[in-house]
């Protein structure tokens, strides 16, 4: 289990972590969301070891990460890093063998990945003469040569295409399903909805959500959109707890509390005219995100743009 | 994975690194190559104009001044040991010794007494062998006259060489080779200094810069970081140094063994043990100070105060050449930044102390290990912060991790 327990860092006057616990299970693939500014990269930071905490620790299966278990861990930096020189394998390699791993294994696993990534025609060119795509690949490969037990990445799929966001999903899905905890920032909210099972939602440095993304949706409340022939006047009588989101000609999209049966409204609305469509949604993983940082506008309307 | 195992795995990034910088690889080269030249055209000279103090077995005869005088047969079995001779009277030994300091004789005899030779010129004893051969014949002849032909073979193998003395402390070619050497190791090793310090910068803005330090720093030690930066440059600079001199110094040993100034084996070693010391503290201050700056054009401003500390060692190092044993260069050799650039100098031409040199010493070593410990915190601080210039005390202050 990975935990980050009561996290503080300031930088300056920027509160930057202000009390953030979260976990993430081994085998689990967990998103990390949160506004521009709320903490994400600082957190992460703090997890591998780049940026210490002021107070509060980040512990892996239950002991303090040291360096031992940094150099178990796959890491994935926000803005990159690889040196520029040097070649794609020889960096892979450097980069496995600085974490420990045997010359050979480190050789095997380099071409496993470089192979895997789709990046095999430029095994021996030097990272700065790739794409800035297949530079993203090498930065991936980079975090999993070791064979990490714990996979920590910020913004991944930021900036790659829709085969490599492809092959990017597939890859951490594969990690999860192979026993490593994957934690992963990311601004595509409708990927993580699709790709993980558990998200965490940070504003200005603090947890706003967290759980698995179902029961979250579950809990969320459902919306109903419902279209009569008749007058739209019966959502006057809607039942307790129920409120009307938003009307556009005749459809009206109601909130329901979880609780309530989505049937009793449909009685409503059937006394004022024959139902011409009804659609039952659960929110979406963006309103959840949307949601949950409205919930605090004290943190909301205090967001910086420093995302440290 | 041991700690000196990841220093070199770092160190070894660093030299294949520069190996495969054409622009460093051809450099070197190319200054080797010059170097091979510059002793190209020497030994070529050497090669056809030998002087007879060269060759003891020029068309020239030896010039040889005698007290008393010499047998026939004495003088027959000198010819057939060192070729042609011209023996020259001399009054008395002083007379000979006068006649040795100023070249108007090469060897000189008291005969039934000693040989006298002047110092040994080039690094295989031209001078002196050729008297201990002198010595040898004249003592063989004699046991020989008095024993005659049917002397047992025990009397001949037995026999004591005359005693040979050897007239005047260092020849002028030794000292000329000393000055060059003393100018050359000031030239050499500010050169190489300031070239590795800018090297080490790059290095560190390169890592800074693409953030790879990030990736580092989750699985290195920073400490270690800096040491594996640090040796690997190290041991880039010994193969350049190798590459810059042996092959100039072989082609001057297949030309010519006598053209290789006496004592360059122990010139080199002082100038490559300074170069060395001046190498860790110049190169670790370097390294301190380029963990505050991201960008490449910070570079050169960054490193001034390093600079400027190298190059008031360089100027007190070449003012030394002229007064090695004045109280500036004694004094600026107790300074540890100054002293890789005095201290070689005053080893080479001047008269220090042992107590100077072990001083300076001890003192250059006490500021590396201190230098360390304020670089590598430094270096802590800075290294993760990309942006903006770190202050040094911002750096000091905190790690900025």
């Amino acid at each position: 289990m990975l935990e980050l327990r009561n996290l503080r860092r300031s930088f300056g006057d920027v509160v930057a972590l202000d009390g953030l616990s979260f976990e993430v299970a081994p085998g689990e693939l967990c998103g990390f969301l949160g506004p521009n500014g709320a903490g994400k990269t600082t957190a992460m930071r703090c997890a591998v070891g780049v940026t210490a905490a002021d107070a509060g620790e980040v512990r892996w299966r239950g002991q303090p990460i040291d360096l031992a278990v940094r150099r178990r861990t796959g890491y994935m930096p926000e803005e990159r890093g690889l040196y520029p020189r040097m070649r794609v394998h020889e960096q892979l390699v450097y980069v496995a063998r600085l974490r420990d791993v045997d010359a050979e294994v480190a050789a095997r696993n380099a071409d496993r990945w470089i192979d895997r990534l789709g990046i095999g025609e430029r095994r021996d060119d030097p990272v700065e003469q790739l794409s800035l795509g297949n530079q993203q690949r090498v930065q991936l490969a980079a975090a999993l040569v070791h064979d990490p037990e714990l996979l920590i990445l910020d913004e991944p799929f930021s900036g790659l295409d829709p085969l490599a966001t492809d092959v990017m999903s597939e890859v951490l899905r594969e990690q999860a399903d192979a026993g490593v905890a994957v934690v992963f920032s990311s601004h595509q909210l409708d990927l993580v909805e699709d790709l993980c099972r558990t998200v965490a939602v940070v504003a200005r440095g603090r947890l706003v959500l967290d759980g698995e993304v179902a029961a979250l949706k579950a809990a969320g409340g459902r919306r109903l959109r419902v279209a009569t022939d008749g007058d739209d006047d019966w959502t006057a009588r809607l039942p307790a707890g129920a409120a009307v989101v938003s009307r556009r000609d005749a459809t009206v999209t109601v909130a329901l509390p979880p609780t309530l049966d989505p049937g009793a409204v449909l009685d409503v609305a059937r006394r004022s005219g024959r139902l011409v469509d009804v659609h039952l949604d659960q929110p979406r993983l963006s309103e959840l995100f949307r949601t949950a940082v409205a919930d605090r506008p004290d943190l909301a309307a205090e967001l910086t743009e420093v995302d440290r | 994975m041991s700690a000196w195992q990841t220093v070199r795995l770092i160190a070894g990034r660093e030299v294949r690194q520069r190996l495969r910088s054409r622009m460093f690889v051809g450099t070197t080269l190319a200054l080797s190559a010059l170097l091979v030249l510059g002793a190209l055209g020497p030994a070529l000279l050497g090669a056809f104009e030998r002087t007879p103090d060269d060759e003891p077995v020029a068309a020239d005869p030896v010039r040889v001044a005698v007290v008393g005088s010499l047998a026939p047969a004495e003088t027959a079995a000198l010819e057939a040991t060192l070729g042609p001779l011209t023996t020259v009277p001399a009054a008395n030994e002083a007379a000979v010794v006068s006649a040795l300091e100023e070249e108007t004789a090469d060897l000189g005899i008291i005969v039934g007494d000693r040989v006298l030779t002047p110092p040994a010129t080039g690094m295989f004893a031209v001078g002196t062998g050729r008297a201990f051969q002198a010595a040898e014949t004249l003592a063989l002849t004699e046991v020989l006259d008095a024993v005659g032909a049917s002397g047992s073979a025990a009397a001949v193998l037995g026999v004591e060489p005359l005693p040979v003395e050897v007239i005047g402390e260092d020849d002028q070619a030794l000292q000329a080779a000393r000055l060059i050497a003393a100018n050359l190791a000031v030239v050499f090793i500010f050169a190489m200094l300031m070239f590795y310090a800018s090297m080490i910068v790059n290095g560190i803005i390169e890592e800074k810069g693409s953030r790879v330090v990030e990736l580092l720093v989750e699985a290195v030690p920073i400490r270690q970081l800096l040491a594996g930066k640090v040796v690997g440059l190290g041991t880039i600079a010994l193969g350049q140094m190798f590459v810059l001199f042996v092959p100039a110094t072989t082609v001057l040993v297949l030309a010519n063994r006598d053209l290789i100034p006496p004592g360059i084996g122990g010139m080199l070693a002082i100038i490559g043990l300074w170069f060395a010391l001046g190498y860790a503290l110049y190169t670790l201050i370097s390294a301190g100070l380029g963990a505050l700056v991201s960008r490449p054009e910070e570079a050169q401003a960054v490193l001034t105060p390093a600079s400027l500390l190298a190059l008031v060692g360089y100027v007190v190092g070449f003012a030394a050449i002229q007064a090695p044993d004045a109280s500036f260069a004694v004094v600026a050799g107790w300074v540890p930044f100054s002293a890789p650039f005095v201290l070689p100098v005053r080893q080479l031409v001047g008269e220090p102390t042992s107590l100077e040199v072990a001083g300076a010493l001890v003192l250059v070593l006490l500021a590396i290990a201190v230098v360390a410990l304020l670089a590598a915190r430094i270096y802590e601080g800075g290294i993760l912060r990309v942006g903006a210039r770190v202050g040094i005390r911002d750096a000091w202050r905190g790690s900025s991790r």
